[in-house]
């Protein structure tokens, strides 16, 4: 198991970071950034992996792609200085930018040929190559220009290339791009002591406004009790999702630290297994919504900093609905819909939770609720690496808590294969119909229609949004306080 | 008054046993809450006259999760001792009984090799590898008992083998099981009994830690070590919730150890000449 092993070390490994650390940091501190985060990235190439900690890393910092979120959620151009499209919405035209990737090369048109092609190829391992799908064609009709045919009209196309899954690389470089990644973004990648912290240095030759900040060092730290100290001990002059909820009011008295409470687009769920019985009755799902109060688990798993949901869908979006009222607590109810499932005595069943705090305390309250309408839940906890296999890829669990932090990712109620195992065609019809609106309005409502369903069926148990908890020195300014994608774009950040 | 209660050791180890012992009954019986009933809206209170040790992250109430986890503790050392002790002196005084042959050497060498490992490391390793859980954490730190029984047993089993009495006992007819279990078992008793007191504290300690570590008990069974992981996050708004359950492991691990230093000098033939 990772978790103890990392815990000895960690002291170890820090000792010696720090010591080599410590000279230049004190020599220039005003341009230099130890920025923490929780969990450390599997891989630095984002198209190669669904964890949400290689965007934290790379995002806008190493990566770029055509176009990007910005820190309200809108698509801003990127390496695409402007777009058009066509009036039936099928050919999209991206004028590029004088652009250049940290090893000299220029991005040219065939850089985003090659990109998309390569991650929407039978052997990519893209996590989101429903971005890709609606392409027909990609034409490089001049170096700086890229004109993309989709087969269909495709609505929220752009807001897919957005997200870091569509990174443009260059073929020569792209190899490595797990381990040495090169990218065109405002900061180039140094150095990466694993299991310890990752080195960036500015990129002078960025097409943007120069950064401020000279050099970043991204500092990986799981333990919750680990952050809180790191930062009150000067160790990480941020954490810009910090896991300890409960030290909120603690770091909030300490005059050197500023504390942000945001939201992120984590809709935290516990994903129930529905291709396996007693799950895929929807009776027995929807017994286990009515024994869980989640405005309890919320107080207790996040210290009450989260939004409740109803559905899988976040508060941020135009298109949500309140649904939390949907199916109160009823334990009476609960227990006959069981009965009426052949399950008048409830069942046992599993519990494997990952290692973040929210997992593992939602998980002990979900039981305990469970428990009262007799579904006897087992806690299981597993290290991440064991949870992408067993649970996500091979799907061999009954019940796991988990956050799917990518904005507007509803979609993976319709897939086919997701490891919860829910098929319904109502809902596959509607998201068609979210790709198909020609108007806002329509578009919107495909999404409700979404909402309704799953929460009717009753997928998972919707429990809340997870907060973002940022805590920075005073002085740092320009973190984003909100997630609409997990990113720290430190080109945007200064001390003042 | 008996003497040996004017043992200061073994007196205050006594009354700290019969303290932490005292608990744990009375959980089978009696908690002031049920330990697992979550009240979360009345989280993290303080000690009061409702709850006396306070409430923990989830507003269940401390003073029953430490009686329970008195239970729990006592359980592990008994099991994983009880383990250590069957084993460990069988194979001792078997190894003693073919003192310098192969199988002597095979057993010895072969615990040797078991005893070489850190004992929690290797029980890290083993729940690993079976899970984590209660039950594979007691016989993870039951299998490190059994080379110090083992070596204990081997060793006073040859001393007493040496005496005369034993000689004659064969010599009357009496087989090598006979011996073994009707004369060399009652003379090593007391030793194993010490041996087991000490291993008792460190079988206690050690499944707080990997309970600490998140492997061992799983909620919701209350733990002393998982008292302590669960509070570590909370130590700068609610240190109740560590030193509480630190306290209880502290005292029960204190008591096992004066308990063993105690029968140690009593059941020593040359303290009673004194």
């Amino acid at each position: 198991m990772m978790k103890p092993i990392r815990r000895l070390a960690g002291p170890a490994i820090l000792a010696l970071g720090l010591a080599h650390l410590a000279l230049p940091a004190a020599a220039q501190p005003r341009d230099a950034l130890t920025l923490c985060q929780t969990l450390e990235p599997p891989i630095l190439d984002p198209s190669g992996g669904a964890a949400a900690a290689i965007r934290e890393v790379t995002y806008g910092n190493i990566f770029e792609g055509l176009v990007a979120y910005d820190r309200n959620g809108k698509v801003v151009p990127a390496l695409a200085r402007e777009w058009s499209t066509s009036v039936d919405g099928l050919v999209w035209q991206f004028r590029l930018r004088p652009a250049r990737f940290h090893d000299g090369s220029a991005v040219t048109a065939a850089d985003v040929k090659f990109s998309f092609e390569r991650a929407v190829a039978p052997d990519s391992k893209n996590a989101q190559k429903w971005i890709f799908e609606p392409i027909a064609a990609i034409a490089t009709p001049a170096p700086d220009l890229v004109e993309i045919t989709l087969k269909s009209f495709t609505a929220d196309f752009l807001d897919g290339l957005a997200m870091g899954d569509a990174t443009i690389f260059s073929a020569a470089s792209v190899g490595k791009a797990a381990t040495e990644p090169v990218g065109t973004g405002p900061y180039r990648f140094v150095r990466w002591q694993r299991g310890d912290r990752l080195l960036l240095e500015r990129n002078d030759n960025w097409w943007g406004p120069k950064p401020a900040l000279k050099s970043a060092t991204f500092r990986f730290i799981s333990d919750p009790q680990a952050q809180v100290s790191a930062l009150l001990a000067g160790d990480c002059d941020a954490h810009t999702n910090l896991g300890a909820h409960e030290a909120v009011a603690q770091l909030r008295a300490d005059p050197r630290l500023a504390v942000t409470i945001g939201r992120t687009e984590g809709e935290t769920i516990v994903a129930i297994n529905n291709a396996k019985a007693p799950f895929s009755d929807v009776r027995v799902r929807q017994a286990m919504a009515m024994a869980v109060d989640r405005r309890l688990v919320n107080e207790g798993a996040v210290s009450g900093l989260g939004t409740p949901i109803g559905s899988h869908f976040s508060p941020n979006h135009p298109a949500y609905l309140d649904l939390t009222a949907e199916r109160p607590v009823d334990l009476a109810k609960a227990k006959a819909l069981l009965a009426a499932a052949g399950y008048p005595n409830g069942f046992a069943a599993t519990l494997r939770l990952p290692p973040p705090a929210y997992a593992r305390r939602s998980g002990e309250i979900i039981a305990a609720m469970l428990g009262q309408i007799g579904i006897r839940a087992t806690i299981e906890p597993l290290e991440w690496p064991q949870w992408l296999e067993r649970v996500f890829r091979n799907k061999d669990f009954d019940m796991t808590i988990v956050a799917h932090v990518e904005p507007l990712d509803v979609n993976i109620y319709a897939r086919d294969t997701y490891y919860f195992g829910y098929q319904s065609p109502a809902v596959k019809e509607a998201y068609a119909r979210t790709k198909t609106a020609r108007t806002e309005p329509e578009r919107l409502e495909a999404f409700r229609a979404i909402q309704r369903q799953i929460t009717e069926d009753q997928v998972n148990l919707f429990l809340f949004m997870l907060p973002k908890i940022t805590v920075a020195r005073k002085g740092l300014t320009g973190l984003w306080p909100n997630w609409p994608v997990p990113a720290n774009p430190l080109a945007e950040l200064r001390w003042e | 008054m008996n003497p040996a209660w004017r043992h200061p050791s073994f007196g205050v180890g006594a009354v700290l046993m019969a303290l932490v012992v005292g608990a744990a009954l009375l959980s089978l019986v009696w908690t002031p809450h049920d330990p697992t009933v979550m009240r979360i809206m009345a989280r993290l209170r303080p000690p009061s006259a409702e709850h006396w040790l306070g409430t923990d992250q989830f507003g269940r109430d401390i003073a029953s999760m430490v009686l329970v986890g008195a239970r729990n503790a006592l359980l592990v050392g008994l099991v994983a001792v009880g383990i250590g002790l069957v084993f460990g002196v069988a194979l001792g005084m078997l190894a003693a009984l073919y003192r310098g042959r192969l199988l002597d050497e095979a057993v010895m060498r072969g615990l040797d090799f078991v005893f070489a490992f850190p004992a929690v490391l290797t029980a890290i390793l083993i729940l690993t590898w079976f899970g984590p859980g209660l039950v594979n954490a007691v016989i993870a730190i039951g299998i490190f008992n059994i080379p110090v029984f083992a070596r204990q047993a081997r060793g006073a089993t040859l001393q007493v083998l040496a005496q005369d009495y034993i000689r004659a006992a064969r010599l009357a007819g009496l087989s090598r099981m006979a011996v073994m279990l009707r004369h060399i078992l009652p003379n090593i008793t007391g030793l194993m009994i010490v041996q087991g007191s000490t291993q008792f504290a460190f079988a206690i300690l050690a499944e707080a830690s990997l309970s600490y570590l998140g492997i061992g008990t799983q909620p919701p069974n209350p733990s002393w070590g998982r008292m302590l992981n669960d509070a570590q996050t909370y130590l700068g708004t609610a240190p109740h919730l560590a030193i509480v359950p630190g306290i209880a492991i502290a005292i029960t691990v204190l008591a096992f150890n004066l308990l063993g230093d105690g029968l140690r000098d009593l059941l020593d033939p040359r303290m009673k000449e004194r």
